[in-house]
Formats: structure tokens, sequence, C-alpha cells
């Protein structure tokens, strides 16, 4: 049983930590969040440059081939910069898409540019008052005599979409679900750009007979169920780097801080739950494993529960993420609510984070409702 | 789990597997998994069993019956008899006097103690706490005082589990008060039937007996029976007490108890259909699920890199006891809200008679249970003393 990340993957996390501390440190990312686009693009084509943004598309498309696995490494390297820069939009919820669902031509014609750095993608797929609810969107499409296709209908919540170059429109057509492409510049595309309360930006986007491509011709639902899996376990290693920066600043200021003469960390109060935010780290750690394991297992049957296995994981986390990015802030005191101070802003994107795709109420009642991790057995022996 | 292991480890786990539900008597992981009373008889039988086959003390150096395994094999040797129901050899013996006597102890009290501990001639008792020595362990007060070639020996021990079964206690004694409390204390073996031993038993929250008072008045004790050092008996306590966390999140026991909780649940009727699908005790339940695999990913982690080369005593399994104690009680809680009015009567027999109905398979032992499993929370190193030991080890406070 070997569970340590492998030569490759440490060279990369180890270069990767490198890079992110000389250019990517609080003042520079202080920078580019008070920038007009909230991001910066050289950063981006940086990040490209080092093979990032196509870790995981298959070399013929300009990408690294790599797997989720390195994926993972790089969220959770984000995650302890806050990088702000639309990685898992375009890198692995956009790219995810266009890779498992695109055809042929689409891969050849929109990968390579995501891959050098250039093209930004977002998967729109939430609409208003509809909170989390994925499968049955409102949103519609309409084929035209010739092949052509509209989008009509309205989305929210777009994760990269102020500054996406297509979209990845979820819409029905024939009461059937399909993903569909959407350029940004198309007619009929209007979009609000938001920032979240984390910086990154999302937008809300009205497609008015907008024209789109149909997304290759698999089972659009199983593409958004892997697309969507895959992205929340990216968002889990992405929050581990931030509860571990959270965590690892916490116990220092709880180190360096005196009160009454004396450092707030020599207080048992404080250190007991200091201990709990470390178990829950840990906790976190385990998860982030498990659901890589899920999205990466290439063993038979893995596919049925892969999704179970991500949303148990999502449950941990999400308990985790909030009792360390509400304590950090309550340790630090009055500091830890400031903006100038770093620890509320690892607070605001966990508490983003673990509301992307589902909160842990919602999938605590999915996970019941599909039976759960173990099997009920009564008190025989089998 | 399965699918983390690899090849030679999925079959050792197949082979541990089947010998477990081949090779020990049905009859007594029945009991386990209904959870009645082991006695005396079914644990000795039970290790004896395993002790056959080599796997009583796999944890113990080769030349005294151990095995050349890999952490991930010993955990799967542990996951598999806790799956199966098996009852565990007895930890006194296993994890606790033997290790010590086989790391510090001489050759001759090694020839003399550990066949017998491994094969459960002798029931061994743990004389570590005092009535004033609990988390402080090393403030305890019993002592041995040295009278030519044997130790006379005074005080108290408390909270000694199964004594009343004990041919034998390895107790911490001190034998000089002079020196920091930790520098004065050794480990010594006494022989229970020696005069001035007296056994008390303490009636527990849970109606049954299974710790015990022990009180040595003027016991002599010859001199030969120290383990290792004079005076260094912390150190081995120390030792003793790190083996003692390996495991100790019994996961296996968890699994077992949590899937039983679930299949009650499921044949429980509510106003709605059956409990398991009530929405606040299927997210409770649900919750606890995830908790548990959040915890066995832990533990594999942990051993995945004790693999990879270090043996030593890694300060995340304060971690796995710290979690893994209060989902044991959140489990047995679980089971008594599931059997809800049945479970609230303390009865010690699920068979009522005269045309009444049986209680549910498990249902006995539910409310006594809850009450029991709060010790888990409390010794090993107490909750309190995890986060202490997690917050100086692993945050540096």
């Amino acid at each position: 049983m070997d569970l340590e990340l492998n030569d490759i993957q440490q060279e990369l996390a180890s270069t990767l930590s490198k890079y992110l501390r000389s250019e990517y440190d609080t003042a520079k990312r202080e920078e580019i969040l008070r920038s007009d686009e909230g991001i910066s693009r050289e950063h981006w084509q940086q990040f490209a440059e080092m093979g990032l943004v196509g870790l995981a598309v298959p070399e013929n498309y300009g990408g690294a081939g790599m797997t989720f696995n390195e994926v993972a490494v790089v969220a959770e390297a984000f995650g302890r910069s806050l990088v702000l820069e639309p990685f898992l939009a375009t890198a692995v919820l956009g790219a995810n898409a266009i890779v498992l669902g695109g055809s042929e031509e689409q891969k050849q014609e929109i990968l390579p540019g995501v891959c050098e750095g250039q093209t930004f993608l977002a998967l729109a797929a939430f609409e208003p008052n509809s909170r989390y609810a994925l499968e049955s969107p409102e949103t519609s499409a309409t084929s035209a005599a010739g092949g052509s296709v509209t989008i009509t209908g309205e989305k929210n919540s777009v994760l990269g979409g102020d500054v996406a170059d297509h979209f990845i429109v979820t819409a029905v057509e024939n009461g059937e679900l399909g993903l569909f492409l959407v350029a940004a510049d198309a007619t009929g595309v209007t979009r609000a750009a938001h920032r979240q309360a984390d910086g990154l930006g999302s937008a809300s986007v009205k497609f008015d007979n907008a024209p789109a491509q149909r997304l290759g011709g698999g089972d659009a639902r199983e593409v958004l169920a892997e697309v969507i899996d895959t992205g929340n376990a990216a968002i889990i290693a992405e929050a581990v780097g931030a509860m571990e920066a959270s965590l690892t600043m916490t116990a220092e200021y709880l180190k360096t801080r005196e009160q009454f003469g004396a450092p707030i960390g020599a207080n048992q109060a404080l250190q007991h739950r200091a201990s709990d935010l470390y178990a829950e780290l840990e906790y976190a750690r385990s998860m982030a494993l498990y659901s890589r394991l899920a999205v990466t297992s290439e063993a038979a049957g893995a596919e049925k529960d892969r999704h179970r296995d991500v949303i148990a994981s999502k449950i941990v986390i999400d308990q985790s993420a909030r009792n360390i990015s509400q304590e950090s802030i309550q340790m630090h005191g009055g500091i830890g609510m400031t903006m100038e101070y770093p620890i509320g802003h690892y607070a605001k994107r966990l508490t983003v984070m673990t509301r992307t795709f589902d909160d842990a109420d919602s999938l605590t009642a999915e996970l019941a409702e599909i039976g759960g991790l173990i099997e009920p057995q009564a008190a025989d022996l089998n | 789990m399965d699918t983390l292991l690899n090849a030679e480890e999925r079959e050792f786990a197949q082979q541990m597997r089947q010998f477990y539900r081949t090779e020990i008597p049905e009859e007594l992981r029945f009991k386990v998994a209904t959870g009645q009373e082991l006695t005396k008889d079914d644990m000795v039988t039970s290790q004896r069993i395993l002790n056959q086959h080599g796997y009583a003390v796999p944890n113990w150096p080769v030349e005294w019956g151990g095995q050349d395994w890999t952490p991930v094999q010993r955990h799967i040797w542990l996951e598999e008899m806790q799956l199966a129901c098996v009852p565990q050899p007895l930890p006194f013996n296993v994890s606790m006097v033997g290790p010590v006597i086989a790391t510090f102890g001489s050759q001759e009290i090694k020839e003399r103690f550990l066949p017998a501990t491994a094969n459960i001639d002798i029931w061994w008792s743990q004389g570590f706490s005092e009535p004033n020595a609990g988390s402080d362990l090393a403030s305890l007060k019993t002592t041995a005082v040295r009278d030519g070639d044997k130790y006379i020996v005074n005080g108290q021990k408390t909270w000694t589990t199964l004594g009343q079964y004990g041919d034998w206690i390895f107790n911490l004694v001190r034998t000089d008060s002079t020196v920091k409390k930790q520098a004065g204390i050794s480990f010594l073996l006494i022989d229970m039937k020696s005069p001035g031993v007296t056994v008390r038993p303490i009636q527990l929250i849970d109606g049954g007996h299974e710790v015990n008072e022990v009180f040595f008045d003027n016991v002599e004790v010859p001199v030969e029976n120290l383990v290792g050092e004079e005076n260094k008996g912390w150190t081995y306590a120390k030792f003793l007490l790190g083996n003692e966390r390996t495991g100790i999140a019994r996961i296996g026991s968890s699994k077992v108890n949590l899937a039983r909780a679930k299949a009650y649940a499921a044949v429980t009727k509510t106003a709605r259909g059956t409990l398991l699908d009530d929405p606040l005790f299927s997210a409770r339940l649900t919750r606890i699920e995830a908790e548990l695999t959040a915890l066995e990913m832990t533990q594999l982690r942990i051993l995945s890199t004790q693999a990879a080369g270090s043996d030593k005593p890694d300060p995340r399994s304060s971690v796995l006891k710290l979690k893994g104690s209060q989902l044991q009680e959140d489990i047995s809680e679980l089971l008594v809200d599931v059997l809800g009015p049945q479970g609230l009567d303390f009865v010690s027999d699920r068979v009522q008679g005269e045309g009444l109905s049986d209680l549910p398979l498990g249902a006995v032992d539910a409310l006594p249970a809850y009450f029991n499993t709060r010790k888990v929370t409390i010794y090993g190193g107490s909750s309190e003393v995890q986060r202490g030991i997690i917050s100086k080890a692993l945050l540096g406070l």
C-alpha cells in the first residue's frame, strides 16, 4: 500500500510552491485582487507555460497528458496561496467537459488554446432559484434544419464566467439534457460579471437564441456527473491547501500573540481547540486522498462508487473547513476580521468552496439516499 | 479499503478472513457479534487458537512468536479480526506486558514469561492507575522497598480491568521517592496469589464487573521479577502506552456496530416509513459513516508512511485515539436510539419467555454498551491528554 505522492508529483508540488512563494505572495495577490479584471493574465500565462493549465489534457491536444492526481497537487498548492485565476473553471471543469464530452473536432479546436493559456472556459449549469439542481435546467436548446442549434435561458453562478471565451451550457432539448458550447461573444449572449466573496470571478449569463454547438455526442448526464465529481475532488484538494495554511498561520499566531504577559497559545482552552482543528485537518487530508482515489480509480466498477465517495469526502471537508475557517478568525481576534490580514481571506475562500456544487446538507441527504458507505448487517454472522 | 491494498496484501486479508471464519468457534464469534459478555474461558480459548497458528502476538519479535509483518499486515490482522467478531487476544498480555518484557527484559525473564503470556497460561492484569494518579500517572505512590533479595510492596492500584481473572499483575511502583517523579519508578511483575494482594470489584454504571481495585499490603516480591533496570520504569511505561494507542481506534468494531445499527433501523417502523428513511436519523447516521471513512483513511495514511520506513511512534496516532473513541461513543448512542423504549431496560437475557417476544439480537447490550463505552474517551490517555499531545507535538504550542 502506497498512499504517498510519487516522485513526479512531489517534484511538481515543490516546484510550484517555490514559484508561488516568490511570485504569488500576499502583496502580489492583493494587487491582483484590486485590479480591474481580478486576475493576472501574466500569471495565467506562466501557469500555462509550466504545463499546469493543460495538465490532464491528452498530449495530442497540447496538454501534458497527466491525471487528476497531478491536478490535485496543483489545486492544493493553489489553495495554500489562494490563487485567484480560474484554474477550477478552465483547467478542471471546462477542459474536462471538452475532453470527456467533446467531438474530435471540438477538442482540436478548443483545447490547444486552453493549454496555451489563451482561452478561458466556464461551465454554465446553475440557474436562478434552483440552488444546486443540475439535472433539469429550464434553459432550452432548439435544433433547426441544417444542424444549427440555438440556446435560450439564464444561468447564474457561472464560475469563471466573467472572463470565459466559451461557455459549456446545460440545456434541455426534447426532454433530454445536453451540453452545448457557446462562444462568449456570440449574438444573443449577455453577461453580468460578478466577484464571489472569495475574490474569484463569476457571472450571470443570459442566452437569447444564442448560436451553439452540441458538445460531442455522448451521454451528457454522464459527462456532467464526471465533470462535477472531478470538480468537487479538485475543490477538496484546494480546500486542504487553504485549511493547512490557515491552521499554520493560526498556530503561529497563538505562539506569538501575547496577552496577560504570555503567548495566548499557553492557554489550554486554545490549545485544545487548536488540537481539534488539527484533527479536522487530518480528516480533510484523508478525504482529499479518498476522493482523489475515487476519481482516478481504474478498478472495475469504480464509476459506480465515484460519486458516492466524492460526496462522502465533501461532507467531511465541509465540516473541517467550517471549523477551521471560523475558529481561525476567532483565535486571531479582531485582526482576523480585517481585509489587511490574510486569515480572513482564507475563511472567505473556504466558505465559498464548501458551497460550490452542493453543500454538506444536501450531500448528506443524497449519500443517505444512495445507501451510505456501509452495508447494513444485523448482529449475526455472515 | 481492499482497493488500496496491493496484490499480496489483498491475498493476506483474504487469508485472515478465511482463517477467522473457519478456525474460531462460531459460538464465540456470535457472542461478540451480539454483544454478549465473554467468559474467561471464551477469551482463553480464542487466544490459544490464535497462538497455535502464530496469530496471537504478531507484534512481538519473531523469536518469541511474533511475525515479520509490515504495519499494513498488522492492521489487516486486527481489522479482519474485528470484522469477523473474533474475541481479541488479551491486550494486557499481547500489547502491553509482552512487548515490554521482549524489549527490556533479561533473557531469563523472557524465557520465564513470554511463551506463557502468548498462550495466556498467565492472565496478566495492569497495575498502573492509582486513586490519585490517573492522567498524571507519574505521581503514583505505590512503593516497592528493597529488602535483601526481595521488594516489599505497599499501595493501591485501581481500574484494573478483568483483574478478577488475573494470575499476575505488571505494576508501576515507586522505588525512589527522592528524585523527580518520573525518575523513581520501576516496572515490577507480581504474582497475584502472593500474600497481601487483595482484589476488590468495582461495579460500573453499565451494570457489569469489569474493573477492580488491587491492594498491596506488605507484599513480598523477589527482585528477579523486576523488568529491566530499577528506576527506568517510566521509559518502559511510555513505550507500553505508545503501543496501546496503536489500534485503539477500533475501526473494524465500529464498522460492525454501525452496520448493526443500520440493519435495525431498516426494519424499525416509524410514522412515515422506516427509521432508516427518517431524515434526521439518516443524516446523523450518514455523517457518522463519512467520519468513520475519514478515520479509516487517516489510519491507512499513517500506516503507509510507517511502511515506507519510519517505525517511530507517530504523534498523529493521537488523532486516531481522539477521533476513534468519539466515534465509538457516537455509534453506541446511535444503537440505543434505534431501539427506542426497548433499549431502555437493563436486562441480561433477550429471551423473555412465557409467550413474550424475544428482544431483537443485540438489543440486550445496547444501553449497557452505551454506558460502558463512555470509558473509551477516558482510558489509554483521555481525549484531553490526546489534545495536549497534539497541541505540543504537532502544533508546537
